[in-house]
Parts: structure tokens; sequence; C-alpha cells
């Protein structure tokens, strides 16, 4: 992939001041219902004033353009818009290559340009071009993992000690030849790691266990032949391959099931929000999760709320413990009651036993029936006097205990390596609060 | 465990500097084609033990202070609606409206739902010196919940100071255990809470008087009164302009009838025809009216005495409402539908604080009706006295279900736009007791 510009760059392309107004107004996630990129290509469909949306493509080797909107300016404000929308961040790397018609249009260029065989019709050379691409990416993929094990094993030949240190550029630099690498889920944790040392007390054992993990997953990759199918989807999914959701849906079994809605957690990370929402199967006993983004300041997806219950098909991606899934298609939901709350230690040996199948594996959803207490850190302990600590970043816990009131409640949360950080409780009328 | 401590430990050091330590993983596979790199093996032996450590851990044990559960609760919980239009007012909606949903709440034997007391606490705690009003309503609709509450953490510790106490809270306690003693005692027995103050009154310093006198404004009664009139001879001046400001609030008070004999002298009914007010507003502030709580207030320009404006209004503010419509014959609407002439603006601020303080609905009513209604300058307008003002008060403490909105909303300029908030607050409330006089059972 090209080097970001920067929008001056971009704007600077434009034939004129109201194509540059057009385009900055267009350059927003919701005006683009799909969109992507590969090495050197930008493509994209804008909602428009026509009922098809227009497709748009720029070659950033030319840089050249193609959309399928009547302007006659060049480029014109939705190629400007996506240029736009790609020097913020917000034209993710597509693992599966582009669209049929952005990769006819590349090939024709590069047919007319003399760079391939010629006498070829651009459509014919589309799963070449693709596997070309996608080959080239395995590569730069491999090695960019080579290097980040390079640099993990000198963080610990030379000492965590000095990373108390180090400023944020320590873990951003490497992060950013991570994404020079296409490995962008990669360079995300690298950047979360830069606040670990600040993180109070054991913040040594933490650091060496991220390290020693992100060491796993790159030996992980390179062994690619030795790993069963879904560790290897897994690992795939943890670098930051991503897999289309049509290739989900083509490729995965519906699971139908009443599924009810546990709770969920947003984050905002580098302009994008994110919101993991956290679903139980009442008949299959399936965990699920539920990803969905929208660029910063914009809404999220509402339609999943805690303590109802849907009837839907949901596909999961593949991977060693599958937990994300898609809702494939939704038949009903209707208001549901507290889900049956576990011990602690069944939600151990549960995390344990999906551990076992996927290492990285660092959150997991839980549903307990457990009582609150401050002794002082806020615990949570079940009726067999087990009990387990909050995330120490999850808050005082004051709404979960003034909903129990000293007395056991159904609390769902996600369960951490750090501890459990409550979403949803259920109060004494059986319903859902969101924590 | 202390493998991984000593793992930690040489990362920390860095293998250029300490050896790798021996790592007996129980159950191991052997590192295949173990790298020679120590730092490798260092990172190998951690991603085992890390997912050792996540898949082996053992659960804590839940100490002591699991042990105490909050009493049973005695009163009922709030509706729904009620329960969301509170989380609202602590987000800072209409945020000056939660003393009167508290106070309703608490009147009509509701709690507030538990979920959205760590909210009202944290906001009731940073509310202290300004108003220990929101606190004593805090712990009266706050349930044993909110008792409960408090005892884990300090900083709501307030709460159980309204709790009934012994003697030993008035005796030995600090401001706020003897505020909050005071206050229950009050609510339970009136009379023997003004005997203790009465008892306690010459030991006392000013800020204690000033504690004093709030917790009496809780159940007034005109048997108060000596103690209130004895606290307008008070050295301090707080001391004195609280207990005038409750004394004018008490029709039948010695105040009230001296200020109505006063104001009989300012405003009479000219019977025409056409009917109209006359206004004579007071010339000069006797030593009388100070002892009454009245401060005069120099005049806009030199030599011209004090402000005769703010005079009067203050004479028609403490002067029972009823005043008027006895010696008129008139309902207030009728008085209010009377020419003003250029004295309106004085007349309905003064009117409105005396209606507001004496809590008398019909004119409550029938001022903000008439601002709704011909919000117009001539009621409304500049002379020294904020119109706008008074109505935001007004929209605060008329019933609602007392109002109909007339077309004073369509009025352009700062006068619509209090017209527009009246309404507004006035929505908000109408619903907000309707919704705490609902009970949807579901709890």
């Amino acid at each position: 992939m090209a080097e970001r510009w920067d929008r001056a760059r971009v704007l600077a392309l434009a034939p004129d001041a109201s194509a540059q107004r057009a385009a900055r107004s267009l350059a927003s996630r919701p005006s683009w219902p799909a969109a992507g990129s590969g090495p050197d290509l930008l493509w994209g469909e804008c909602r428009g004033s026509a009922s098809a949306p227009y497709q748009t493509a720029v070659d950033l080797s030319g840089p050249a353009y193609r959309c399928s909107c009547p302007s006659r300016k060049f480029p014109c404000k939705h190629a400007l818009a996506l240029l736009l929308l790609w020097t913020d961040g917000m034209v993710p790397p597509e693992a599966g290559g582009p669209p049929g018609w952005a990769a006819a249009w590349l090939a024709g260029r590069e047919a007319r340009a003399g760079r391939s065989a010629p006498g070829q019709p651009g459509e014919l050379k589309d799963p070449k071009m693709a596997a070309r691409r996608a080959g080239q990416r395995e590569a730069r993929v491999a090695s960019g993992l080579a290097e980040l094990d390079r640099w993990l094993c000198d963080q610990v030949r030379q000492g965590l000690a000095v990373s108390q240190q180090a400023g944020y550029r320590h873990w951003d630099d490497i992060a950013a030849r991570m994404v020079d690498a296409q490995a962008p889920a990669v360079a995300e944790r690298l950047r979360g790691l830069a606040a670990v040392p600040h993180s109070g007390p054991g913040w040594d054992g933490r650091l060496l266990e991220e390290y020693a993990l992100l060491r796993l997953l790159a030996v992980a990759y390179r062994r690619q032949d030795g790993l069963p199918p879904p560790l290897w989807e897994t690992v795939r999914s943890r670098v930051g391959f991503s897999v289309r959701q049509a290739d989900v849906l083509a490729g995965g079994e519906p699971v139908r099931d009443h599924w009810q809605v546990l709770g969920r957690r947003d984050t905002d990370q580098d302009r994008v929000r994110a919101r993991r929402t956290w679903l139980h199967g009442r008949t299959t006993g399936r965990p699920a999760l539920v990803l969905s983004f929208a660029p910063a300041g914009s809404d999220l997806d509402d339609s999943l709320t805690a303590g109802t219950e849907t009837e839907a098909d949901l596909v999961f991606y593949p991977g060693a413990v599958p937990l994300r899934a898609i809702v494939a298609a939704r038949h009903d939901t209707v208001r549901s009651g507290p889900p049956g709350g576990d011990t602690v230690t069944g939600l151990l040996a549960r995390y344990a036993a999906a551990l076992a199948r996927d290492p990285w594996l660092d959150s997991w959803p839980a549903v307990l029936e457990v009582t609150p207490a401050r002794s002082p850190a806020p615990v949570v302990s079940d009726a067999a006097g087990d009990a387990l600590p909050l995330h120490p970043e999850a808050g005082p816990g004051w709404t979960l205990l003034a909903l129990s009131g000293g007395h056991p409640v159904t609390v769902a949360a996600e369960w951490t390596p750090r501890g459990l950080w409550p979403l949803t409780a259920w109060d004494e009328g059986g319903r859902a609060v969101p924590l | 465990m202390s493998a991984w401590q000593d793992l930690v430990t040489a990362s920390l050091l860095g293998t250029e500097r300490a050896a790798v330590p021996v790592i007996p993983v129980p159950g191991s596979p052997r590192l295949d084609g173990a790298p020679a790199d120590p730092a490798a093996l260092v990172l190998d032996h951690a991603a085992l033990l890390t997912a050792a450590r996540r898949g082996g851990r053992q659960p804590g044990r839940a100490g002591p202070a699991a042990g105490t559960a909050a009493e049973p609760e005695t009163a009922p919980v709030v509706s729904r609606a009620a329960g969301r239009r509170l989380a609202r007012l602590l987000g800072g909606e209409h945020a000056e409206l939660l003393p009167e949903w508290l106070t309703t709440a608490a009147g009509r034997g509701r709690r507030v739902p538990a979920v959205l007391l760590p909210a009202l606490l944290h906001q009731a705690r940073r509310a202290a010196v300004a108003g220990p009003e929101l606190q004593r309503l805090t712990a009266a609709a706050g349930g044993s919940r909110a008792r409960w509450l408090a005892g884990l953490n300090a900083e709501w510790s307030f709460v159980l100071a309204y709790a009934p106490a012994d003697e030993d809270a008035w005796r030995l306690g600090d401001a706020a255990q003897r505020r909050g003693y005071l206050a229950a005692l009050r609510a339970r027995d009136p009379g023997a809470a003004r005997e203790l103050i009465a008892a306690s009154w010459d030991a006392a310093g000013p800020g204690e008087r000033v504690m004093f006198l709030g917790a009496i404004a809780d159940r007034l009664s005109l048997a108060d009164e000596p103690l209130l009139d004895g606290a307008l001879d008070d050295r301090h001046t707080g001391v004195r302009t609280t207990a005038a400001a409750l004394l004018a609030a008490l029709p039948g008070s010695g105040l009230s009838a001296r200020m109505a004999g006063l104001a009989r002298e300012c405003l009479w009914l000219d019977p025409g025809p056409p009917a109209r007010l006359v206004v004579s507003p007071p010339g000069e502030c006797s030593a009388a009216m100070r002892r009454d709580g009245i401060t005069p207030v120099a005049g806009a320009r030199a030599g011209l005495g004090v402000n005769r404006d703010l005079l009067l209004l203050a004479v028609i503010a403490r002067t029972p409402v009823r005043t008027w419509t006895d010696r008129f014959g008139m309902r207030p609407a009728e008085i209010l539908d009377l020419p003003p002439g250029s004295w309106a603006p004085v007349l309905f601020a003064g009117w409105s604080r005396a209606a507001i303080s004496q809590r008398d609905q019909e004119w409550m009513a029938a001022l903000t009706n008439l601002a709704l209604t011909r919000g117009l300058p001539a009621w409304l307008g500049p002379a020294g006295v904020s119109g706008p003002g008074t109505l935001r008060l007004l929209a605060r403490h008329v019933d609602p279900a007392l109002i109909t909105p007339g077309p004073g909303a369509g009025v352009a300029g700062p006068v619509g736009a209090a017209i527009r908030d009246a309404l507004d607050t006035l929505r908000f409330r109408y619903q907000m007791v309707r919704e705490l006089e609902d009970d949807d059972g579901a709890g």
C-alpha cells in the first residue's frame, strides 16, 4: 500500500474550489456504503442522487481516476472524497481484493500501459490479478512479522525496564511498520501497549505477556503449514486479514437460535468507534460476538439491545474458537428476562477450555449470579464464596453495588485476564440495566 | 508462581545482563527447534506460562465485607416513567427541578430506583455547601439502599446524619450530624424541634442560627412566630434576613400585618369607571421597615433618595396576597385584568414573589397565565426588575395543571424566549408530577 497522502495533496488535485467543497462534504463513511483499498488502489461506492451508487476507483500510482458519475470535472468530487476518506484512515485494506468493476478498470489500465501481457481483455485477468495481489500481501505480512519478532526479542534482550521511560513513539514506530506490512490488527495491539508501563503494579508482567503472545503470533504465522485450518484462520484474523462478509455468509453454516443480548461495550479507536455486542444462544448455549463500526461522531448500530432476545440466523467467522458472527437473518425480537447465571468456577473452566484452542483469547462472555462488594477494590463473589476482581479500569462499580444492595444479582460481563468488565445487570424486576 | 516471576525479572533486566531461568512447565511439549537466542527463549516460555496462568486461574475468596446486605425497603419504588425522568434530571436537564422531584416522591412515600442512587448521592454531596436541602431530600427519598451505600462510601455519609439518631448526634456530633438530627426531629415533632432550637439559640453562633432557621422552614407554622420575631433583632444580617423571609411567607404573622398596613397606603382601587389601580410607592424606608428585613437601595439619580420602585417591590412581596383579593373583592385574575399603568412590572414581580413564598396557587396561576397570554412588555418589560426572571420562578412553583398556554410564546425577543422557557418548564413539571402519581406496579 502506498504511503498515505495528506489532505493538502489531495485537495490540490481538485479542478476548482467548488469540487474541493463538494468532496469535503462527501468524505464521510455514511456516504460510502462500501469502500476498500489494495496496494496502490482505492475503490468505493458512493451514495448519490441516482438510484444506483456511483462506482469510484483511484489508482494511486498514477494517480488515475474512474467514476461512474456523469460529472465532467476531472477528478470528480467522488474520487476526491474517496481520497480524503483514505487520508483519514477510513478506507480499510481489503484482503479479498477489489470488486470486479474496479479490478477490470485497473487491468485495462495496466494493459494499455503495456505493463502486462497484451491482447487479454481485462475481465479475464481478474482471478490472476487477485491471486497475485493476495500473494504480494502474504509476502509483506510475513516479512513484517519477521521484523516484529526481531523487535520483540530486542526488547527482551535490552530489558523491559527501559520501556517505562519510552514515549508513545516507541510503540507507534513499530505499529506504523506493521501498518505498512498490512498487519493492521497487530499494529492496533502494539499501539495499545504504550499505556501498559503506566498501568500500575504488575505492568512488567503484563507487558511480557503481550510481547510473548505477539511473538507466538509471529511464530504461528511462519508455521502456517503445521496449523489446523481453524487455528490458521484465527492467526490470520489476529494479524488483521479481514474476511469479507459475503465470504463469511457464503462459507458458513447459519446457526438458528434464540439469541439473548447480554450486553455491549463501545470503544473509540483512531477515528473509528467500535461496538462489541455479546449474545448467548438459548438452545445451543453458544456465545457470539457481533461487531459494528462507525466513524467517530456518528451513531453505532443500536438494533441489538441488552435484555432482549432475537430469533435469528447467525453465521460465524471461521476460527479455532468461533465467536465473531454476522446476523444473517432476523426473525423476531422479544423482551426477555435475565439469562441463567453461571458460577465463578464454571466461568473459569469454560474460559480455560476456549483458551486451549485460542491462546490469544483475552475476552470471554460471562453471565454470573454474584454479589458485588468492595474489599476495598471492587469484587464479585458467588454463592460458593468464589470471588473475582473487577477490571481496574471498569470504574468503581457503584451502580452494580446499588442494584444489588448486597444481594446476589445476575451480571453479564466480559472476562479478561485483568478482571471482569461488567456490561449489564438485571434488577429485581428482571429488567436489564446497562452498566 | 515463582517461575513466572523469575521470567519477568529476567525480561526486566534484559537477557544481555540476566540469565534465562530454567522453567519447569508441567506437561509442556519440548520446544522443537528451540531458538538459540535467549530472548526468544524467554518469550516462548512466557507465552506458555501466560496461557497456563490464564487458563489455570483460581478464584479468590470472598472477604468478610461481602456479608452485610441492605435492609428491606419499606417504601415502593417510583414508576418507571418517573425513574426515567429522574435520570434526565440527574443528567442536567432542568436540574433545578431535582428538589421538587425528590420532595414529591418522598411526600408520596416513594423511593428512588436503586440504579440511580450513585448519581444522586454524587450530586447531593457536591451540593453540600450550597444546599443541605438536597442532602435531606436524598436521604428522605433514597430508602434503606441509600443508607446502605452511605455505609460503604464515606463521601456519602451525610445520608446517615438524617437517619433517626439518639441525642449523642446532637450533643457530640459535627455540624452535618446536628443539622441531620434537627431535620429528622422537625419532621417527626415540629414543636420539639422548635423547643430544642429555642433552648440552644443563645449558645449558637450566627452560622448555626441560620442553620436553625433552615430547619424551621420545613413545616413552618404560626407557632414558630415568636422565635422568628425575636430573630429580627439579631446582631447578624444573615439571621435577620432569613427570619424576615420566613415571617413574610407566613400570612397571619405580625410582620405580614405590618407589611399589609404599609401596602394599603401604596396601592388602592379607583372604582372608575373605568376601574384602575392607583400606585403611590413609599417615600422612605423607616426603621420599622428595616427591622422587617427591607434594605433601602439608593436611587438611580443622585439626590432622589431611595429607589422607590424597589421599596414598593419589597413591601408588596412581603404582603399576604390575600390582602388584595379580600380588599378589592375580586379574584386574582380579575385584579390582573385592571389597567396596570406604568407600575405594572413592579406589581407583577412583587405579587409573584409573595404568591410563591406564601404558596398561593390561585395567585401564581393567574400571574403565570397573564404572562403567557399577554406576555407583553407592559407587565414584563424593563423597569429595574427582571420580568423573565420572575416568570422563571413562577414556572418552577405554580401547579402546572392550572396553566393554559396562550399566544405569548409567539412573542419575539427576550420576553418571548422567557415565555417559551417557562412553557417548557411547565410541561416538564406537569409530566413529572403525573409520573410520580402513577403506579405502574412493575417496580
